[in-house]
């Protein structure tokens, strides 16, 4: 167990740097060349001694691998991820303060749709091929088939703005806003959920079916256990694996399907911060922002391996080949 | 082919292979139907679903609508002169079907022209990542050992980084140029299809007549090229579809974040980011026919995926 986990985190690592090398080099294929974010940081018409100012100021003229020696170093033997060029403030102070924002409407989400796309899978397997199964599968893709921001703006259209007028915009500068005014974030939540639950449903569905026509659940027909029992005991347990490995895989996901909602509902999270950084060519925050997705990718895979040893035993020792 | 009783007596060899002869027995049970090519099979079992032919006849129709359509139906689509003097967020009328969008375009006329950029690019940038995704898929599966072991670790670095991220930072990086869309979209899509198409890779190269090929002593190209490709094309075809409809869905949500085609051309996102400045004035012409037709271009290209994988499935071929 140790030795597999050892040899993942080694693999993990080289993922991670080969993301960061090759993030680092994106920039130098910008249009208007490695100074192009001086433009945007010192406005259109920024003399050309200017420019180069700022170049030297931000270690620009240096070679490719000094930098990027400097930047690896800093990362992973100090934690400094540098500073962002348009805030003032570094890029960790950034995440920090705007990450467990983001976090909380994930994570509300994501609880939700998993409490609803569970029994939904389960019931749509052992109802397989009825009107129930097609009608919720039809549903479940018009949903997939709804871009995010579209999804967002037509419930704002619908619940803000026609009817009930719920806030649109969840506001509130602490991150623990969410627990302050529910209210506000019902939108964004629900918003969130429908999304994440078109998509892990159809999983969950296909996950509970592949156990239903296994030998061990004959067997507890036969032995007379009712519907419920054999559904919600023996696949429901067995059906848990797949359904961790998605929920693993899942976990980026959730920050990019935030950053459209956060978009959209104008509420400052991660996923905000992104789309201004990516805008205005802030690079530093990009790249941190992308390796932190990055770890939480990985680390997903990782917790999804383990947990999947701690629900099923017979894939404890094994590992991978 | 249906058949009761007992196994086909009489076969002619032809051209597509065995073909059981049409025979009729004493008892009249074993009738045989002429040989069914496969693709034909295929075709039926893809025919049978009425979904999928209903989403084929609505994706024609906003082909037509949006390629055809503006030969027939003329109205001010790109006149920005005619606009200024055109109403502005005017409501449907005999003119303007409609209505008309914030800057006085004709808000039909205008579906039909940025659907025209949506649907090109989407159908596009979907061709570029299924042609790299096979490729890396099938040299990644078929050549296995080292090599796959280093490129499977590249794409779990490329799957690591969440696509809207990679999407926004490269369409930032790099001038918004219709070419230049296609290609980012087409470079960031292909990832999951590479993991698909190579499982399939890897286990064709295993079977029997892959291993018949090598040991006649067949070379690697040849036999990606005469066995393992051929043999996936089914899903290839299927993975393609459903590569479309997030190509088109990638568009738009750049579009809607204003990052899509730039001025005076338009796409779908973009005009859907226009339509939400005005949410709060009930402008409601502006948002939903174009929110209507989009969606359900989406989801009849998902439809038809799905009938394809359905018609693809060996296990339900009648045979």
């Amino acid at each position: 167990m140790i030795a597999y986990l050892i040899r993942r985190l080694i693999q993990s690592f080289v993922v991670f740097v080969i993301v960061m090398f090759f993030t680092f080099i994106l920039p130098y294929f910008e249009t208007g060349g490695i100074l192009a974010p001086a433009y945007i940081a010192l406005q259109n018409h920024a003399s050309p001694s200017a420019v180069h100012q700022w170049g030297v100021t931000h270690d620009i003229f240096k070679p490719f691998y000094v930098r990027f020696w400097d930047y690896f170093s800093g990362v992973v033997f100090h934690f400094n991820l540098g500073y962002s060029w348009r805030q003032t403030s570094s890029v960790w102070g950034i995440i920090k303060t705007f990450v467990p924002r983001t976090i909380w409407i994930a994570l509300a989400s994501l609880v939700l749709s998993v409490i609803i796309a569970l029994p939904l899978g389960i019931l749509q397997a052992s109802k397989r091929n009825t009107a129930f199964d097609y009608s919720v599968t039809n549903v479940l893709f018009v949903l997939y088939g709804v871009p995010a921001f579209l999804l967002s703006l037509l419930m704002i259209t619908w619940f803000s703005i026609d009817s009930i007028h719920l806030p649109p915009v969840p506001n509130g500068s602490s991150s623990l806003a969410i627990f302050y005014d529910p209210k506000a974030f019902l939108l964004p939540v629900a918003a969130l959920t429908l999304l994440n639950l078109a998509f892990l449903s159809r999983f969950m569905r296909s996950a509970v079916l592949d156990v239903l026509v296994q030998d061990y659940i004959r067997t507890a027909r036969a032995k007379g256990c009712s519907q419920m029992r054999v559904l919600f005991r023996h696949s429901f347990r067995n059906a848990l694996g797949p359904i961790i490995i998605i929920l693993g895989l899942f976990l980026p996901g959730l920050f990019g399907g935030a950053l459209i909602i956060e978009e959209v509902f104008n509420y400052e999270g991660i996923g905000y911060q992104t789309v201004q950084a990516a805008t205005y060519l802030d690079i530093p925050l990009v790249l941190g922002i992308t390796l932190l997705t990055t770890i939480m990718t990985l680390a997903g895979n990782l917790i999804a391996d383990i947990m999947l040893g701690v629900v099923n035993p017979r894939v404890r020792v094994e590992g991978r080949k | 082919m249906t058949f009761s009783g007992e196994l086909p007596v009489g076969e002619v060899l032809t051209d597509a292979g065995l073909v059981p002869v049409n025979l009729s027995s004493e008892n009249g049970e074993a009738t045989f139907d002429a040989f069914v090519p496969l693709w034909r099979q295929r075709l039926r079992i893809f025919l049978q679903n009425k979904l999928a032919i209903a989403s084929v006849a609505y994706l024609v129709f906003v082909v037509l609508l949006c390629f055809v359509g503006p030969l027939i139906w003329h109205t001010n689509q790109t006149d920005q002169a005619q606009a200024l003097l055109a109403p502005q967020n005017g409501p449907p009328s005999a003119h303007d079907l409609l209505g008309t969008d914030s800057s006085g375009y004709d808000e039909l006329g205008r579906i039909m022209f940025g659907g025209e950029y949506s649907l090109t690019l989407g159908m596009l940038a979907g061709v570029i990542t299924i042609v790299i995704g096979t490729l890396y898929g099938m040299v990644s599966g078929f050549l296995g050992g080292l090599v796959d072991t280093f490129l499977m670790r590249l794409l779990d670095a490329f799957l690591s980084i969440p696509v809207l991220f990679l999407l926004l930072t490269l369409v930032t990086i790099f001038q918004r140029t219709t070419v230049n869309l296609i290609a980012v979209i087409g470079v960031i899509g292909w990832f999951g299809n590479a993991r698909i198409i190579r499982g399939d890779a890897l286990l064709i190269k295993q079977l029997d007549y892959s291993q018949a090929a090598r040991a006649m002593g067949a070379g690697r190209w040849h036999i990606i090229r005469r066995h393992v490709f051929p043999n996936s094309v089914s899903n290839i075809v299927t993975v393609a579809t459903f590569a479309v409809a997030d190509a088109i869905l990638f568009l738009t949500t750049l579009g809607y974040l204003g990052l899509g085609i730039p001025l005076p051309a338009t796409d779908w996102g973009t005009m859907l980011n226009n339509a939400s400045q005005y949410l709060a004035n009930g402008y409601w012409w502006q948002l939903y026919p174009l929110a209507v037709i989009f969606i359900l271009v989406i989801v009849a290209i998902t439809y038809i995926g799905e009938a394809l994988r359905d018609a693809f499935e060996v296990r339900l071929l009648e045979r």
